[in-house]
């Protein structure tokens, strides 16, 4: 399997920050997130995460880092998480930690609502 | 590039012109490269209050990207891309409060859905509508998230009710403007 890296750009600032590493198992999505139709965006890496979790079968980190998301997006989080959930209940080793801005009250109640939503525990990290 | 107009010959004009309290305006097709170019600038207007700013740019995205989804007046962008709506979109400020406001042409029978549904969203105590939110979230399809997420998020984001508005145009058309208002100094 290959790394997976998309580096920000300033003109297109709805599209996130991506890096997923095969060595270590770490992916991280910072940034925004608030392009139309978010599921083309997040398919190659949701693909990628099932696939790691099929050949790799090794710990899996998820580094959240987004300051901002919209609704589509959500969605495929949400999707990530479902992927992460099964994985974890066929004894595969996850963790997810979420790093938010402590002068964001929404999103604290948005990733508790992911927390629940999930059912999955994550870390919430103020950064 | 091919825009549907829907037949609205002399639509009826809004009113943001007519005040003195306008922070920004704009009308046209809600390409998302606008959209993003809109929100730095409310982001910068907004900039003296942290909370408050996040709170606009939050539900300005998903108000523009609701217009941009689902108007009845849109760019056809071909290839396959999908199509881009037309709406008009501003914001004004107050002492006590900023207004973010949309407005875009609607079926009437759409338009008898959306005022249902902002009904049920300011009757639903916040509770109930966060658990509304999880269900429609989990519930949609892929590429189908409808608008209706966006309204909630709206509510719950603002702490205010939703303000809308229906303005018929013709037997198959109206326009429907949608108001949220955010109240300043952390007063919710």
């Amino acid at each position: 399997m290959e790394n997976i890296e998309i580096n920000r750009n300033l003109a297109t600032p709805y599209f996130p920050s991506i890096k997923f590493e095969v060595s270590t198992g770490v992916c991280e999505i910072s940034g925004e997130s608030y392009m139309e139709e978010a599921y083309k965006f997040y398919l190659p890496l949701i693909n990628w995460i099932k696939k790691f979790a099929e050949e790799e079968k090794r710990k899996i980190t998820l580094n959240i880092k987004l300051i901002y998301f919209n609704t589509s997006t959500s969605k495929c989080l949400l999707d990530i998480f479902e992927i992460l959930k099964k994985y974890q209940e066929a004894n595969g080793a996850i963790e997810v930690n979420w790093y938010y801005d402590k002068d964001d009250p929404d999103m604290v109640e948005e990733i508790n609502d992911f927390e629940n939503e999930a059912e999955l525990s994550f870390n919430i990290i103020e950064f | 590039m091919h825009l549907k107009r829907n037949h609205i010959s002399n639509p009826t004009p809004s009113e943001y012109r007519d005040t003195d309290s306008l922070l920004f305006a704009y009308e046209g097709p809600f390409f998302i490269d606008m959209l993003t170019m809109l929100g730095k600038h409310l982001k910068t207007l907004t900039s003296k209050d942290t909370s408050i700013q996040k709170k606009l740019f939050r539900v300005y995205i998903e108000l523009t990207q609701n217009v941009s989804n689902y108007s009845e007046q849109y760019v056809q962008n071909g290839n396959n891309e999908k199509n881009t709506g037309i709406g008009e979109v501003w914001v004004k400020e107050d002492k006590n409060q900023y207004h973010l406001t949309t407005r875009n042409l609607v079926q009437q029978k759409d338009a008898n859905i959306l005022s249902q549904r902002c009904e049920i969203i300011n009757n639903t105590d916040f509770r109930e509508l966060r658990d509304l939110k999880r269900e429609l979230r989990k519930s949609s399809t892929d590429q189908k998230l409808g608008a209706r997420i966006g309204l909630v998020q709206a509510r719950l984001i603002s702490n205010t009710p939703l303000h809308y508005t229906i303005l018929e145009e013709n037997r198959d058309y109206s326009y429907f403007k949608l108001t949220v208002k955010f109240n300043k100094n952390g007063e919710h």
